[in-house]
């Protein structure tokens, strides 16, 4: 292993934990917490009605949390970037058009009741996580059940 | 055909799955994880005290009433090692009107008077809990407060005030709570107040040496 290449495996496990590791947060603090409250945040980007937000409010903790686990743990480490990405960019549409229209939003609904940043900072906060489930797509190999099961 | 090395992470991934689910479900059920805070006029005590009860009470709950004496009582002991918010859950089904009394419980806080309007509700429960018509007393407590009243009613049907009460009921079916008051006293369940003041007394040593 030259050095160069130790460097890209280890960016890209340190990517594969920080998104794994935020997304397991994220899930377990809605999923720990009602399903109203989350279901209320959705509902304050007024995209979806209120029962379709309380369907998604159920769903969403859970998909974070797996995802996260997933990905954390290097299992199926591709299809688990790729699907942390898209729910990233799932949250920057709803984020980015809530900034746009102005929308009153005082808690993003992120972190469960723990509260959150302004949009604005959970908008770069997000670009920044995307761009890291790119580096985990793609070098987060390092250290993975996916590895472990190919030597075993 | 799924490959060797494919079956093992699938394996591994289904286990994953089952093994998180159960965990989260499991700290549900335990009260293990954050507790949404109450409004602040809702909240008595200082905010580092050692000792944290998170109260889920219904208005029309004799046994609430009861519990109510026993938290100033404690209050007036263990002064600043202990901080009390108050959750409401009305058990609806039994008593019609403890959803109305705890929205105007609540816009009187709004107004810096929960506790006093609160004191009033359960000093005087048997006189509207079983009303069968929407009892007069809850504008008369709020017109002997010297209370804004129709700016409580208008308060008591905004959705934000639905909101926050619906969160709380959701908060409390979540917690397993389905009998009045249920106490949680530093995450530990006590429901009444026989239980509350044993599982206190738990506390005794961390309540007295906050004592001032």
């Amino acid at each position: 292993m030259n050095g160069k290449t130790e460097t890209t495996d280890i960016v890209g496990l340190l990517a594969r934990l920080a998104v794994g590791g935020v997304l397991i947060y994220a899930g377990l603090m809605k999923a720990l917490a009602p399903v109203e409250e989350f279901g209320y945040a959705i509902e304050s980007y007024r995209v979806l009605n209120a029962q379709l937000s309380l369907w998604t409010a159920y769903v969403m903790p859970w998909i974070e949390l797996w995802t996260g686990l997933l990905l954390a743990a290097g299992v199926f480490t591709r299809l688990n970037a790729v699907l942390s990405g898209l729910m990233l960019l799932g949250f920057e549409a709803m984020l980015g058009q809530a900034w746009l229209r102005g929308l009153p939003i005082t808690s993003c609904g992120c972190f469960g009741s723990g509260g959150g940043n302004s949009i604005a900072r959970e908008f770069t906060q997000n670009l920044v996580f995307l761009a890291l489930s790119w580096i985990a797509a793609r070098y987060g190999g390092y250290w993975s059940a996916d590895k472990a099961a190919e030597t075993l | 055909m799924i490959d060797r090395k494919n079956a093992r992470l699938l394996a591994l991934a289904a286990m994953i799955v089952f093994i998180s689910t159960v965990a989260v479900l499991l700290a549900r059920q335990f009260n293990i994880g954050p507790e949404r805070p109450a409004p602040d006029f809702r909240t008595f005590g200082p905010k580092t005290a050692p000792v944290q009860i998170y109260e889920y009470t219904d208005f029309s709950c004799p046994a609430c009433r009861h519990a109510a004496g026993k938290i100033d009582e404690m209050m007036k002991i263990y002064g600043p090692g202990l901080r009390i918010s108050f959750k409401h859950y009305p058990l609806m089904d039994i008593h019609p009107w403890s959803f109305h009394a705890a929205a105007y419980a609540d816009c009187a806080g709004e107004q810096g008077k929960f506790k006093e309007y609160a004191d009033l509700l359960f000093e005087n429960q048997e006189k509207w809990a079983q009303s069968k018509e929407k009892p007069k007393e809850f504008e008369a407590y709020a017109a002997q407060l010297k209370l804004d009243w129709p700016k409580i009613t208008a308060c008591a049907d905004s959705a934000e005030t639905l909101r926050r009460l619906k969160l709380d009921i959701a908060e409390g079916d979540l917690k397993g709570v389905n009998a009045t008051p249920t106490f949680f006293i530093n995450g530990r369940r006590a429901v009444g107040g026989g239980q509350l003041v044993d599982q206190a007394r738990k506390f005794d040593n961390i309540l007295r040496a906050a004592k001032p």
